[in-house]
């Protein structure tokens, strides 16, 4: 089975890091990813299926992963070498299309009864993800066993596994995954009617983030900091009711907020100015030690920082963190929302409604994966928003 | 031309030698006769160096070339330098912007800084013809320094012992041939920044020439360059300078360096009283520019 | 002196000057094309400190000075601010001259409680230094920082309300002033539109009585407000006046310039061009060459630095209306050409510098407010270009904004005229929220800048414009700015010409407004 693999490798780590994440060292034979013939993965048990990926998106954990970007402290939840891709639509054995929810809680590792976080429907917080019938792992995608997304075959429970509508293409049911993210994301904090929300990061998950507190928590105003015009059009056309460009984003947001704005004149150091006053609720959805500094100091004092973009090792000025009395909290993965409702049958009840295949795509092989890579690294710039490796057959 | 005298006695190779040979039995003399590089005999009496020091008035440093070259060096580098250092903000400036006639500028002293400090709040005009009364004990004891200080500053000599009347008639005639005088009444550096005791020389000087003492303070020096330190560090500093205080009927000189004492306090301590800082109408008529003839 | 003229031109006519913010463009202009010019500088007046002090002796429907002054009362001078005169003039300036005056005499009569309060409304807040430059060395150490300061139309504690006009306008005033047991106002008018009851319903009003007439409706009905007998401006300004007068006790004294308003290194600019040496060429060369090379900043620095050898032509006090007309009949002979006939398309180069950013920058919209505010309004009976007419306005127009003078421009801009630029529907769904926004105030109060709705006044300005004219085209104009200003950008003239003749018909005529030095049309 053709897949490409990653693998733990001190030297090729050191030299991914030491070219700075360059992508032409990052995909060369020396560095982490391979394309090989692997085995294919065997099901664990009775109520395991084999699912053939159709579509995979690159998320940008991936390229972190891939350009030792990563945090370490993914490092022992996951079992390598495994095969990445945790966004995808594939087929089953007997063609009928489906998404997978990649995280490996409890029901999956057959362990019973689950644990407290399981119990709750908070199956991103499993307490068992080293336990049971498969290897180490947080998410397909992550663990050795499952095989992942950019391989031409994985295997998934069956509590992993969505229909997917016919409404939706192979493309935006790839979406449904990082959408899950974002709802959840939008569902675990609540914004209010009369808040201000600021979404840094028009990404596909700032994009998508966006669509999914437009319509879940609908506030008073939407603004989302894009930085290229396709960003731009597409987080206006999924209900931005603003959206300003990196470097205005201070101005525009103290307008918004009708806060105070006081300028450091003449500190060479610190470019950003002190808002007094700013946004209610922030979803920090790039990732970036930047971005990230940006959003403590443009949530208003009391207000609340949501990261839902995976951050690694960054380094934030805690100061305003302090000073402003933030709750800074993290909006991982999925499971079982407040109202009780799985967040993929939310995101797979919201999907056909907002054209995600404007957000999927240019496709390649997965023998073009250095030209994916690339391309996925660079997508704002190429006006792309999820670049994804395509194994459908020609037919 | 006249051929050289051929019958000269003393002239040519004999001269020479008879030259030359005194010179040798002269050394001999000397070299025997006193004690070179060996202890003075005990008995001798205490060495002394009878000749005393040419007096000296400095007087070069207020004749040109000096004034312009001191104006240039002023003018190019210690006030730029002070500018940037201090940051001075100068307060009553109008009261010297327009003097007719020349006065003492009576300041406290808190650091080397002072000078230069209150150098700069008088302005280039008065600046020009200002002279600064500078310790003669400490800046004349060695010639170099004393040289520098004149060429910079235009010191002169000041014994602070309070002593000599010749001091007193040499401030006398800078201030009567039309020399500003700035003078620090403390006599000396205050250590901790806080105004030390007046001394009487400056009531002497004001009432014996019926000039006008204009009280000035300046607050932050210390913390520029305090007694003790040699290298001056950043720090803002204010001058404040005072309405310019008459000498009464009457009035003894005792009493008048009270006043001005008093007045540099005041200074010192902010006051906004018209005593020390006039009204409006005083300063702006004090700043009203010398009648001429269009 | 020459007057002003209107000239023709034809095949020997030079290449004509256009301003372009900080430089310029020679263009040839169709043949048949007219250019009006200013009139010559007039005389000024050979002792103006002499003059100054005849008018204060012997004021106009008023008591002189001296008789006023008493030991023990409360005066109060209050002057224009540094809006006035374009570009700023060069020492001495006249305000200087006159309230020199006006405090020696204060200093003579025993007047302790004296204050000086720059008169700047909602316009930003001068630095210590350019308040220097305005009223002189003597009076800015004498006075500075206690007794000679910036009006603060902010301060809740600062402004009083003393009445409504009879149409039910609310009239506020400084404080200090409405305190006073008189208040001498010293003006200085440049333009008809300057000085009269204006100086101190404006200059010492705050928010809510300025908003009384800086409104689109009145502005709209102000044709021009070049022109006060013709606008609806000045009639609200009058009307607040009155309800000061009764008040306060006002001692206004008025100076006009001549418009003398380049210093000598660039004296083309004050020629024509048939008038230009050999020398005045080579400058313009190697002006031009400067300007094309140097980058924005140093161009800024190098036209900012350059003062105005004016003039004074005229200085008059007493009662404001008296004394207002004499010094708008100075201000008129300076200024008016009579101008036969509209015409299709009307040309105007953008200079450097407008009303609102001595030491600044002429931002998109302050390039708007200054073509189509000041530049369009310049005329008398009607505008030079006829109704459904085109403007072509040369300017850079690129995206730039003083952070520190305009805060509230960049919103404007931004927020405001990226969703609509239709005044009217401006006013109705933005004012207040600018004119109440805390930042803003707190910039204007604490910092140099202006007032949180004064864009919304630039833009006012040139209300009756846009609602005049057919079409308006940007030469040399960044586009993306052009664009969100609601105008057209051609990269030379001849393509605004071949633009305008859409809106206006083949073979159009053409006018040409070589200003400044500043001109008044006055069109039959």
């Amino acid at each position: 089975m053709l897949a490409l693999t990653f693998d733990r490798n001190i030297p090729a780590y050191a030299l991914v890091k030491a070219a700075g994440g360059r992508p032409d060292v990052a995909t060369s034979p020396l560095a982490l990813l391979h394309l090989e013939d692997v085995e294919p993965p065997k099901l664990p048990g009775s109520d395991w299926h084999r699912v053939h990926p159709q579509v995979s998106g690159i998320c940008g954990s991936d390229i972190a992963a891939i350009t030792g970007h990563a945090s370490f402290y993914m490092d022992p939840l996951t079992s390598f070498p495994f095969i990445p891709g945790h966004e995808l639509c594939g087929r089953l054995d007997d063609g009928s299309r489906v998404v997978v929810q990649p995280v490996l809680g409890c029901a999956v590792r057959g362990i019973d009864p689950p644990c407290r976080m399981c119990a709750e429907g908070r199956i991103g917080l499993c307490e068992n993800v080293t336990e049971g019938e498969i290897e180490v792992g947080l998410q397909t995608g992550y663990c050795h066993d499952t095989g992942g997304g950019w391989g031409e075959l994985l295997v998934a429970h069956e509590s992993q596994l969505y229909e997917v509508p016919d409404a939706l293409t192979d493309g935006a049911a790839m979406l449904t995954e990082p959408l899950a993210c974002a709802i959840h994301a939008a569902l675990r904090t609540g914004a209010q009617p009369e808040d201000t929300v600021l979404v840094m990061g028009a990404g596909c998950l700032g994009l998508l983030t966006v669509a999914a507190v437009k319509t879940f928590t609908p506030p008073r105003k939407l603004i989302c900091v894009a930085k290229y015009p396709h960003q731009a059009e597409l987080a206006r056309s999924l209900g931005a009711d603003l959206v300003v460009a990196p470097g205005e984003v201070y101005q525009r947001v103290r307008f918004a907020t009708q806060a105070r704005r006081v300028d450091t004149i003449g500190n060479l150091l610190e470019k950003r100015p002190v808002l007094l006053g700013g946004a209610d609720l922030v979803f920090e959805c790039a990732g970036s030690a930047s971005s990230l500094s940006d959003s403590v100091r443009l949530a208003r004092g009391g207000g609340k920082v949501v990261l839902v973009g995976m951050p690694g090792k960054e380094e934030v000025d805690w100061a305003p963190i302090w000073q402003r009395e933030l709750q800074v909290t993290g909006a991982y993965a999925y499971g079982v929302e407040a109202n009780g409702k799985r967040t993929f049958d939310l995101a797979l009840e919201l999907a056909p409604s907002l054209k995600l295949d404007r957000l999927a795509g240019p496709f390649f092989a997965l023998e073009d994966y250095r030209d994916a890579i690339e391309y996925a690294m660079s997508s704002g710039r190429l006006s792309a928003v999820r670049v994804a490796f395509d194994q459908r057959s020609e037919a | 031309m006249a051929a050289p005298a051929w019958y000269s006695g003393s002239v040519g190779l004999s001269a020479l030698v008879r030259s030359l040979g005194g010179a040798l039995d002269d050394y001999r003399k000397l070299r025997r006769g006193f004690h070179w590089d060996t202890p003075r005999p005990a008995e001798w009496p205490e060495a002394s160096n009878a000749v005393p020091d040419r007096p000296t008035t400095l007087g070069w440093a207020r004749m040109e070339p000096v004034r312009s070259l001191r104006w240039a060096l002023q003018k190019g580098m210690l006030m730029p330098f002070t500018e940037v250092m201090a940051h001075p903000k100068v307060e009553g400036e109008e009261w010297v912007q327009e003097l007719h006639r020349p006065v003492i500028l009576a300041s406290n002293h808190t650091s080397h800084a002072d000078t230069p400090l209150l150098l700069y709040a008088l302005g280039d005009r008065v600046r020009e013809r200002t002279v600064v009364a500078a310790a003669a004990d400490y800046f004349y004891s060695r010639r170099v320094i004393g040289f520098l200080t004149s060429l910079w500053l235009n010191t002169f000599p000041f014994a602070r012992t309070g002593g000599p009347q010749e001091v007193l008639n040499r401030s006398s005639q800078l201030l009567k041939s039309g020399w500003n005088l700035l003078v620090f009444p403390e006599g000396t550096r205050s250590d901790t920044g806080a105004l030390q005791e007046f001394r009487p020389g400056v009531g002497h000087l004001a009432t014996e020439n019926r000039v006008d003492v204009i009280p000035m303070h300046v607050r932050g020096a210390h913390r520029i360059m305090p007694k003790g330190r040699n290298v001056p560090l950043p720090a803002q500093a204010t001058v404040r300078i005072g309405k310019p205080l008459k000498v009464g009927e009457g009035e003894t000189s005792r009493s008048f360096a009270e006043r001005v004492e008093k007045a540099v306090h005041e200074l010192a301590d902010g006051a906004e009283s018209a005593q020390v800082t006039g009204s409006w109408i005083d300063r702006w008529q004090a700043t009203a520019p010398r009648k001429t003839r269009r | 002196m020459r007057p002003g003229a209107v000239v023709e031109v034809d095949r020997n006519t030079p290449p004509t000057l256009f301003h372009y913010g900080e430089g310029f463009r020679l263009e040839r202009l169709p043949l048949g094309s007219r250019i009006i010019y200013p009139p010559d500088p007039m005389d000024p007046i050979g002792h103006p400190e002499r003059a100054i002090r005849r008018a204060l002796t012997k004021p106009i429907e008023d008591d002189p000075l001296k008789d006023l002054l008493r030991p023990g009362m409360k005066l109060t001078i209050a002057f224009d601010d540094l809006s006035l005169p374009l570009p700023p003039m060069a020492s001495p300036d006249v305000r200087q001259l006159v309230i020199e005056e006006v405090v020696d005499m204060a200093a003579h009569a025993g007047i302790e409680d004296i204050q000086l309060i720059a008169a700047i409304g909602l316009h930003r807040k001068m630095t210590a230094d350019e308040i220097r430059h305005i009223v002189g060395d003597r009076v800015f150490t004498a006075f500075w920082p206690d007794r000679l300061y910036n009006h603060d139309a902010e301060d809740p504690a600062d402004n009083v309300q003393i009445g409504k006009t009879s149409n039910g306008e609310e009239v506020w005033l400084n404080r200090r002033a409405l305190e006073s047991d008189l208040v001498v106002y010293v003006n200085l008018t440049l333009v008809p539109m300057d000085g009269g009851q204006k100086s101190m319903s404006t200059g010492l009003g705050c928010y809510r009585s300025i908003k009384e007439h800086h409104t689109v409706h009145t502005l709209l009905n102000s044709n021009s407000y070049m022109h006060p007998p013709d606008s609806a401006l000045h009639h609200s300004c009058i009307r607040q006046g009155q309800i000061i007068e009764d008040a306060v006790r006002v001692f206004h004294i008025e100076t006009s310039l001549n418009n003398h308003a380049f210093p000598a290194i660039a004296n083309f600019l004050q020629k024509r061009e048939t008038d230009w040496t050999t020398s005045d060429q080579a400058a313009f060369y190697a002006l031009k060459q400067a300007t094309d090379l140097a980058p924005p900043d140093l161009k800024r620095t190098m036209f900012h630095s350059m003062l105005a050898p004016y003039g004074m032509t005229s200085v008059q006090a007493g009662q404001v209306d008296k004394v207002h007309d004499k010094t708008l009949e100075a201000v008129r002979s300076q200024m008016l050409v009579p101008v036969e006939g509209q015409t299709d398309v009307v040309t105007m180069g953008i200079p450097y510098l407008g009303p609102y950013n001595p030491n600044s920058i002429l931002n998109p919209v302050l390039v708007v407010c200054l073509g189509l505010g000041y530049l369009f309004n310049l005329y008398k009976n009607k505008p030079v270009v006829r109704e459904g007419g085109v403007v072509i306005m040369s300017h850079p127009t690129r995206y730039e904004f003083h952070s520190v003078h305009h805060p509230s421009y960049i919103d404007f801009y931004d927020e405001v005229l990226a969703d609509t630029t239709d005044s009217a529907e401006i006013e109705k769904r933005y004012e207040k929220r600018f004119a109440e926004d805390p930042w803003y105030r707190q910039m204007y109060q604490q910092s140099y800048a202006y007032h949180g709705v004064h864009p919304f006044y630039a833009w006012y300005w040139a209300a009756h414009a846009l609602a005049y004219l057919g079409d308006v085209i940007v030469v040399g104009g960044e586009r993306s700015t052009v664009h969100r200003l609601g105008f057209k950008a051609a990269t030379t003239l001849e393509d605004a010409f071949e633009m305008a003749e859409q809106t206006v018909g083949r073979y159009p005529s053409v006018s040409h407004l070589r200003t400044p030095p500043l001109l008044l049309a006055e069109v039959e």
